[in-house]
């Protein structure tokens, strides 16, 4: 938790511009933002829904490839 | 031969619907708020540089994230960042497992001691036992003292970061004030 103490000696503190300006990044907040906001992809053999999908489509074109 | 392509200014609400559309967008707001919100958490944190830099991030990637939640209701796009960056800095005290220890001096007291007793003068130890009952305070409380007195802001700005009208803010600082003028009057 925050206190405050008195000392008559401190002064107020105010920023410099040479600190704000070291500081100042867009670029690593939008790069952090990314990582943050998106996901990464998974591969399609990792969702098992697709691949069941794919697995049912291989079946039925064997099938179709036997028959012929 | 090459006409001049005339740069009309965009104006803020503007600004703020293409970020909500692209993020990267949201450079012209950062460059824009930056400074002011980099000194408004630099205050609070009595001063360490390296702490504001991360809050300051912290607070911006937050208001990149729930930009989509925000709604114009006719207070400054400021007021909401200002109210996230009090949310982060309050998240960091609330972090720290010793207290975290912020000085102030005498003249930044000197507006809380001119509204609590007008016109008397005070000793240290009647300063010292002042700033005993403020740090008794609860967080909000406490926050309220800081942004008046310490962050030297106006009722408005402050009724813009707590969403709450002017009169109503000052009403809450006077019911403070009267609270922390009846404990130290009781000490003193």
């Amino acid at each position: 938790m925050r206190k405050f103490k008195v000392n008559n000696d401190a002064q107020p503190k105010e920023p410099t511009k040479e600190q704000m300006v070291r500081y100042k990044d867009f670029a690593t907040i939008s790069h952090r933002y990314d990582r943050i906001a998106k996901r990464p992809k998974r591969p399609l053999y990792k969702d098992p829904k697709l691949f069941l999908l794919l697995l049912i489509i291989g079946i039925v074109m064997l099938l179709l490839f036997l028959e012929g | 031969m090459f006409k001049r392509r005339k740069t009309i200014p965009i104006t803020e609400a503007e600004l703020i619907r293409k970020a909500q559309e692209d993020h990267r967008h949201f450079g012209a707001l950062y460059e824009k708020y930056f400074e002011q919100l980099y000194r408004f958490i630099f205050k609070r944190l009595g001063g360490d540089e390296e702490v504001s830099g991360d809050l300051v991030q912290q607070t911006f990637i937050k208001a990149m994230a729930n930009l989509n939640k925000y709604e114009d209701r006719g207070l400054p796009f400021s007021a909401w960042l200002y109210r996230i960056a009090q949310n982060e800095v309050n998240m960091f005290f609330r972090a720290q497992k010793k207290h975290y220890f912020v000085e102030i001096n005498d003249r930044q007291l000197t507006g809380l001691l001119h509204d609590l007793e007008n016109d008397q003068s005070f000793s240290q130890a009647d300063i010292e036992q002042l700033v005993t009952i403020i740090n008794n305070l609860e967080e909000t409380q406490l926050d309220l003292i800081e942004l008046r007195f310490f962050q030297e802001m106006s009722f408005r700005e402050i009724a813009d970061i707590y969403d709450i009208t002017e009169a109503n803010a000052k009403m809450r600082l006077y019911r403070l004030l009267e609270k922390i003028k009846h404990q130290w009057k009781t000490t003193l």
